[in-house]
This record gives C-alpha cells, sequence and structure tokens, in this order.
C-alpha cells in the first residue's frame, strides 16, 4: 500500500466529460473538460482538464498509482449490442451509427488511457458507473453511515441502484450496492424523452422541463403513469411501446407516444404559454415532475424503511432535480440528503478516484473538504491587464473597499459578475463564477433573461443568502439547509418576502435557493451581509457568469468578453473591478468601419 | 487592401442548383436553421480567438466580430421561424430535437487554441470570402422571398466587413509572410474539403458494411438475446457481491 497514494479519475465520451486528482485520499482539483475547451458539455477525452489536474497537483503522469475510468467500457458494449439483437430488425439504421460510435474510441479507453498518459495498463483502473455515482455522493458527504441512491439514464446497464455506505471505526470504507433497475428502464431516460418531446436538447435542456413544469398542472399524470408504471416489488418498468430509444437514434419516442400527449413541440418555435398547446406543454412538463417525484419518493421510503438510516446520498443526474430533492427529503422519512456539488457524470470522476482509493486500494478513509471550488483560479492581474489595454475603467482595490463598492454597485441595481478563487466543479456556479444582482423585482429577472441569459422567459433564477438567514426568507424543512448547500433543493419562498424576491421567486412561489455558509466562500458572504446593510436584505441573485450556450466562464479573460458581450455593468475578479464604458462594442466596431473606410 | 464581395467562378456556375434549393419551402427553412447553428458555432470559434489573442486590436475586432455572427444566426432562426409561423399548422414539418449529444469534435472543428494570429486572420479572411461569395448567390436567387433576401443583404453587409479587417489585419501581424499565410489556409482548405468528402465516402461504405454484418451476422443471436430478454426479471435485479471485485476489468 502506497502512504501517498496518487489517482486520477477520468470520465467521458458521453456527455460532460472530467478530470480529477485524489492524493492520499483527498480531492486535490477536478475540472470538467468543457470549461476548458469552451465546448459546452463537451464530452472529448478530457485531455485538457487531466493536463491541467496533473500540473496543479504537480504530479508527471508515471507518478500515479491508478488511473481509473468511471465506467466499463465493454459492458456497455455489451448492453448497446444487446438492445440492438433484441429491437431486430427494427434496430438496423441505429446498428450502423451506433457500431460506429463505440468502435471508434469509446471501446479502447485502456490503450486510450495508456497512449496519452504513457501509463501502464496494469494502472488503468475501471469503476461500474453507478458505483461511480455511488462513491461521488458518499465518500464526499460528511456523514459515516447512509443509504444511497444512484439514478441517472443508463450507465453499463443500471440506470438506478440502490445501496447503503459506511465509515467504519477502523478506517475502513464499505459501500454495497444491493440491487438495481436496468435499462431501458429508466427515470432519466423517461424524463429525457419528455425533454425531447418539448423540443429541448436531451442531456441539456432537462432542467428547462423542470422550469416549464412550474407554469404547468399536472393534469396528464394518468397519462404518464400509463408509460411507466409500478412493478410488484416497488420498482418500475416502462411501457416500451412509447419509447423508442431503445432502438433508435432518431428519436426516443414512439407514435403511440404522440398519439397519447398530442404533437410533439417544434424546437424551433417559442414556447407561448397564452397558446392552447403552451399551456399543454407546460401541463406536461408538470405531469412527468411529479411521476419522476412520486416515483423518487416511494423509492427513497422503501430504502429508508429497509435500511433505518437517518442520511441518504444522491448521485447520478436525476439528482440535479433540484424539485424531486426537496420532496424527497421532506416527504421520504431521510432526515438529511447530500447531493454533491456534481451528482452528474463529471461529478463520476471525482467518485472513481475516490472509490478506488477507498475500496479497492482499500485506504483509510480521510474527511473530504465539503465544498464545490476544485478548479482552476482566477487571475485579477490578468483582468486587469486585459481592461486596461482596452482602456476600460479598472480599480484594484483592497478587500473591504472592493466589498463596499460591490455592494454600492448591486444597490444602485448594477449587475456584477463576480469571479474569485477556484472554478466550481458541477454545473452551479456557486459564488465563485457567478453574475450577481439585486433579487427584488420581476424587472431586474427579465432585464437578466433579455440582455445577459438570452433565454427563455419561463426559467427562473436561483437566489444565494447566508445559511444563518436563509430560513428568515425560505421555508427550508428540516435538513434543508443542507440540501441548499450547493443549490440542491428547491423550497417555498415565505409568502411575506415573495414581493420582495420577485427576480428570485418562480411562479409556482418556490426558489432553488444556495444557503452558503461562511467558511464555504468568506468572501461572497461579507458581499451578502453588506448588501444587507444597504437593502435590509441579505439576499442576491446568483447565476452563472456565461452566455446560453457557452460553458460557465474560467480564465479571467473569458468573464472579460462575456462582460463585454452583454448587459454586465461591473466585473470583479479577485481584487480588480472593471466598470464598463458605455456600448463598447458598437463603438469600436463604427471606429473601425472608420478607419476601413 | 478592400475588397468587395465578388462571386466566385464556382459559386456563379452552380447558381442553378442553389435556385432550385432555395424554390422548395421546406428545403429553405431547413438551410436557415442550419445556417443559423453553423454562424453561432463560428461565432464561438471567433470568441476563442478573441479570448487566446495577445493583441488587444485583434481582441476586439474578433470580439465585434463574434457578436456579429452570433446576430447572424439569430436573423436566420427568427426567418426561419417567421417563415414556420406561416405555415398551415396541419402540414408544418417537424424537426427532432436530438436526444443524443454529440461526442467529441468533427474534423472540420477549427482547433482555435492551437492557431497563431496570423494562420487565424488567413483562415477567417477566406472563410468569410467565401461565405459572402456564397450568400451573394443566395441573395441573387431569393427574388421571391424578400424577407430571407433581406438577411442575406444584413448579413453580406457584415461578411464585407469581417473579410476586410481580417486581410488588413492579417498584413498588419504579418507584412512579409501574409501571402504565404493566405496560400497555406488556401490549401487547408482544400485538404479539409477532402477530408471532409472522403469521411463522408467512408461513413457511407462502413455504414453498409455494418448494415451488411447487421443482417447477416446478427440474425443467429437474436434469438439467444430475446430469450435471455424474456428471462429477465422486471423490476429490480439484486447485484450479487461478487460482481464488483475487481477493477481490473472492462466488463
Amino acid at each position: 500500500m502506497s502512504i501517498e497514494m496518487k489517482i486520477l479519475g477520468i470520465s467521458a465520451h458521453y456527455h460532460d466529460s472530467a478530470a480529477a486528482v485524489v492524493v492520499d485520499g483527498v480531492p486535490v482539483c477536478a475540472v470538467q473538460e468543457e470549461r476548458l475547451s469552451r465546448h459546452k458539455s463537451d464530452a472529448a477525452f478530457p485531455l485538457s482538464a487531466i493536463e491541467w489536474c496533473l500540473e496543479h497537483a504537480g504530479i508527471e503522469p508515471a507518478a500515479l498509482d491508478a488511473v481509473v475510468f468511471y465506467e466499463r467500457p465493454m459492458l456497455k458494449f455489451d448492453r448497446i449490442l444487446t438492445c440492438a439483437l433484441r429491437a431486430f430488425p427494427h434496430s438496423w439504421s441505429a446498428f450502423p451509427k451506433a457500431m460506429k460510435n463505440s468502435l471508434g474510441e469509446k471501446l479502447w479507453v485502456r490503450g486510450i488511457i495508456s497512449s496519452y498518459l504513457g501509463v501502464p495498463g496494469r494502472k488503468i483502473l475501471f469503476t461500474e458507473h453507478h458505483q461511480s455515482h455511488a462513491a461521488a455522493a458518499f465518500l464526499t458527504a460528511p456523514t459515516r453511515r447512509a443509504a444511497i441512491l444512484t439514478t441517472d439514464g443508463v450507465g453499463e446497464w443500471a440506470t438506478l441502484t440502490v445501496g447503503h455506505g459506511e465509515r467504519h471505526p477502523d478506517g475502513a470504507t464499505s459501500i454495497t450496492l444491493l440491487r438495481e433497475i436496468r435499462f431501458p428502464h429508466s427515470l432519466g431516460m423517461l424524463y429525457s424523452t419528455f425533454t425531447a418531446y418539448l423540443g429541448f436538447a436531451v442531456n441539456e435542456d432537462e432542467y428547462k422541463v423542470m422550469g416549464l413544469a412550474g407554469y404547468g398542472r399536472p393534469t396528464m399524470v394518468d397519462k404518464v403513469r400509463k408509460v411507466i408504471r409500478r412493478t410488484p416489488d416497488g420498482a418500475f418498468a416502462l411501457d416500451l411501446d412509447y419509447f423508442e430509444f431503445h432502438t433508435t437514434a432518431r428519436r426516443s419516442y414512439s407514435s403511440k407516444f404522440v398519439e397519447l400527449f398530442g404533437p410533439p413541440r417544434n424546437r424551433y418555435e417559442p414556447i407561448d404559454l397564452q397558446t392552447e398547446d403552451g399551456q399543454r406543454f407546460a401541463d406536461c412538463a408538470a405531469s412527468v415532475q411529479r411521476v419522476l417525484e412520486d416515483m423518487l419518493v416511494e423509492i427513497a421510503r422503501a430504502l429508508h424503511e429497509e435500511t433505518g438510516l437517518s442520511d441518504l446520498c444522491l448521485g447520478g443526474g436525476v439528482a440535479l432535480n433540484g424539485v424531486a430533492n426537496a420532496r424527497v427529503l421532506a416527504e421520504s422519512g431521510f432526515e438529511r440528503l447530500f447531493v454533491p456539488p456534481a451528482p452528474g457524470d463529471a461529478g463520476c470522476a471525482v467518485g472513481a478516484a475516490l472509490y478506488a482509493d477507498r475500496i479497492h486500494f482499500k485506504n483509510a478513509d480521510r474527511e473530504v473538504p465539503d465544498h464545490p471550488f476544485w478548479g482552476p483560479s482566477v487571475d485579477g492581474l490578468e483582468l486587469a491587464r486585459i481592461a486596461r489595454e482596452d482602456s476600460q475603467i479598472v480599480d484594484e482595490l483592497d478587500e473591504h473597499t472592493l466589498i463596499d463598492r460591490t455592494a454600492d454597485d448591486l444597490a444602485a441595481g448594477r449587475i456584477v459578475g463576480w469571479m474569485e478563487g477556484a472554478l466550481e466543479f458541477g454545473p452551479r456556479a456557486l459564488g465563485h463564477r457567478s453574475i450577481l444582482t439585486a433579487p427584488h423585482s420581476a424587472a431586474m429577472r427579465d432585464r437578466l433573461n433579455r440582455d445577459i441569459k438570452y433565454r427563455e422567459q419561463f426559467r427562473p433564477f436561483a437566489p444565494v443568502v447566508p445559511i444563518e438567514a436563509a430560513e428568515r426568507y425560505f421555508v427550508l424543512p428540516s435538513g434543508g439547509t443542507r440540501l441548499a448547500r450547493f443549490m440542491s433543493g428547491v423550497f417555498p419562498v415565505r409568502p411575506e418576502w415573495q414581493g420582495r424576491l420577485e427576480a428570485v421567486t418562480h411562479v409556482d412561489g418556490t426558489a432553488r435557493v444556495q444557503a452558503l455558509e461562511r467558511d464555504m466562500a468568506p468572501r461572497l458572504h461579507a458581499l451578502l451581509e453588506a448588501y444587507a446593510q444597504r437593502s435590509g436584505m441579505p439576499v442576491l441573485l446568483n447565476t452563472s457568469l456565461n452566455l446560453a450556450g457557452e460553458p460557465i466562464v474560467n480564465r479571467a479573460v473569458e468573464g472579460y468578453s462575456t462582460f463585454l458581450r452583454s448587459g454586465i455593468d461591473v466585473l470583479v475578479a479577485d481584487r480588480t473591478r472593471v466598470t464598463k464604458r458605455g456600448s463598447y462594442l458598437t463603438k469600436r466596431k463604427e471606429e473601425v468601419h472608420a478607419q476601413e473606410a | 487592401m478592400h475588397q468587395s464581395a465578388a462571386v466566385a467562378q464556382f459559386d456563379r456556375l452552380l447558381a442553378p442548383v442553389h435556385r432550385w434549393i432555395w424554390r422548395n419551402d421546406e428545403r429553405r427553412l431547413q438551410k436557415l436553421l442550419r445556417f443559423g447553428e453553423t454562424e453561432v458555432d463560428g461565432g464561438r470559434d471567433i470568441l476563442r480567438a478573441a479570448e487566446v489573442t495577445r493583441d488587444p486590436l485583434l481582441r476586439r475586432l474578433y470580439l465585434v466580430h463574434a457578436v456579429d455572427e452570433h446576430r447572424h444566426g439569430g436573423l436566420f432562426r427568427r426567418r426561419a421561424a417567421a417563415l414556420l409561423s406561416a405555415w398551415p399548422s396541419s402540414s408544418r414539418p417537424t424537426f427532432q430535437a436530438d436526444w443524443i449529444s454529440p461526442g467529441g469534435h468533427g474534423l472540420d472543428d477549427l482547433k482555435v487554441d492551437e492557431e497563431t494570429d496570423d494562420t487565424m486572420l488567413a483562415f477567417l479572411h477566406l472563410s468569410e470570402k467565401a461565405a459572402a461569395s456564397r450568400f451573394t448567390v443566395y441573395r441573387d436567387v431569393l427574388q421571391s422571398d424578400l424577407g430571407t433576401r433581406a438577411v442575406f443583404e444584413e448579413i453580406l453587409h457584415d461578411e464585407m466587413f469581417h473579410m476586410n479587417y481580417t486581410l488588413t489585419q492579417l498584413v498588419r501581424v504579418s507584412p512579409e509572410r501574409h501571402r504565404h499565410h493566405l496560400w497555406r489556409a488556401r490549401l487547408r482548405r482544400i485538404w479539409k474539403g477532402y477530408l471532409r468528402l472522403a469521411t463522408a465516402l467512408a461513413g457511407v461504405l462502413g455504414g453498409l458494411l455494418l448494415t451488411i454484418q447487421y443482417f447477416v451476422l446478427l440474425p443467429p443471436f437474436v434469438w439467444f438475446a430475446r430469450r435471455a430478454e424474456r428471462q429477465e426479471p422486471r423490476g429490480w435485479t439484486p447485484i450479487s457481491p461478487a460482481r464488483n471485485r475487481s477493477l481490473m476489468n472492462e466488463y
């Protein structure tokens, strides 16, 4: 057994590739490939992420004790081939695509890792997809014993697993997955099918379905329950007559599905909730959301009764559904619910590395820092240099003045791009790469949607509040502040505050709140307090620092380009504060045109 | 250093084909939607170029360019939406949302981080020139659809600016070797065109071979697969503790 074991975890090839390094049992860095390559949801082998992680950790590839891939490629291929056989001859058009897709790169993971990194094949390990999810959820959570529930679209064969994990007094760790539900029966695929039906991009836009659900009524629950049914043993099964995702790559739902729910939405037509069709789509979203929640609650409740444990660790892409998470917490019987900041496939890079460390190598348990900030740090001086080259207004301030000036900006209704420290790992901006603004008026929400995020009106924005003040503004059940730590739950805004929190209150009176502990992001916490002195309320709107279709920014220069192309008024990186001079890009174009002429 | 949007001989020859393509409403819609996506994708690459260059003037110009491309994407999408809304709802074409995200990047993908300022400018100049030539033809063949024609007209105005600034800046950053870079970029475009063609051809051949194998090799195993499926229990499947003992296996 190595004294200081160095393990690289990798997730790749399907969506949101990532790499992570664990040294001596503790993660030291992790980053999604998209943040470096700047291709949203980049699924390519995460070479840039690996290079950054190794450089950051100061490790040569040869010094790695193991490289762990987050799933078993051959087992996945087995599923793809078996599904093609089962669907014969209907799978004839999907088969060549599936084979070309798998045989190109995805099947030869050991060789690819070996050739890129120069590590011998024996050092390359493979966890199962849902083991990685389970490890990412349990081994990063501050709990000794917990039930584990993982659920996503599909891994190799499993789509949902239940089990439990334990940190034993002697330092040993165990993760036991007891049983699974297998492809094609999948809660994730059910939700993704509705995502496609509603005209959104699968594996990207599921959160839009959740946002749209707030505008609908669950009038089609009975219809949804026709396509997914409970089995006598408490699991569920899809009625495959309504689906095509298991037989073809062309579309995920069948004609029978369309007969049941009506014509699908054309992705190029905006959703108009005033029309009959628009309301039907919202009702459809509300119905599938309700069924998903019910299923998760029932499975979690049964798991609680079976294990008798008070904590539940939830992993997999479905764990990004904050509305469902809140219901699981409130109704399943578990007292605490732990969802990691990256519950999806990217987080499996951390999960796979930790699983290898604790379970395969049997290293003693170590406490894992309870924050999401594992990526590259921002350089305020870089921002100052670039902004000065462009003759922007640049201030380099001490900490106290910076907080005061930014709080003044926010109180004056300005929109602030906020970059500090290490980049978040996972899909949420949790205060290190955020757009912050006052949360009080609906006009601000509309301005953000129109001038910054360029996105649908029905999508809500999230608030950030110090943990000690969270319950004053939001109705948090017992354990709610934990779920709100990484913005993993959606909770009601207290009715008396909804009028002053219009920009972050969804149409159904809820908000995906982040309850911020001072230790996790001290500077943002100080900003919230400074803002409270001006507005009387320590709540800010917090949304990710990126524009539509782009990954969250990483470096200062990316924040700067986002700042210039949008309606952000002030950009802060570390101790550098930049204020925009007028409509900068338009002016430049006119100047250049004049020069050219 | 100014250039006007001269129509390439090749595009001029293809004008009747373009006229035929744009005459059909559904094809026109598809084209506009695809252009919308291409412009936005191109805008992202140019944005990346703005983020990686160390030259402040280029950064500013690239940002202007990226914003233009994004706006063009919006113009194409809005025009497509307008055409779509005018369509009778009974015969409205449906476009499926992609339900599997693409993995990795295609051959045509520009690796902006690996480009230098001069190679990037040469590449952009030729791309913009080709686009301006093609868009001029589209504008000319769209005499019966004034709305779409106006979109191309507006975009052409920007393309001219892009075409000219990229050449001016190329001469500035590489006064001695700008012609060399342009020739290299031309050869690269030809090579990439060949690769695209070869990949498409290989894809068709590969697909054909795999389809033949599907019908010849798979049938004997279908029965086994279906029998196994029938024997699979619905609902929960227990996970054997022995299953995950070793992390060495890929299966």
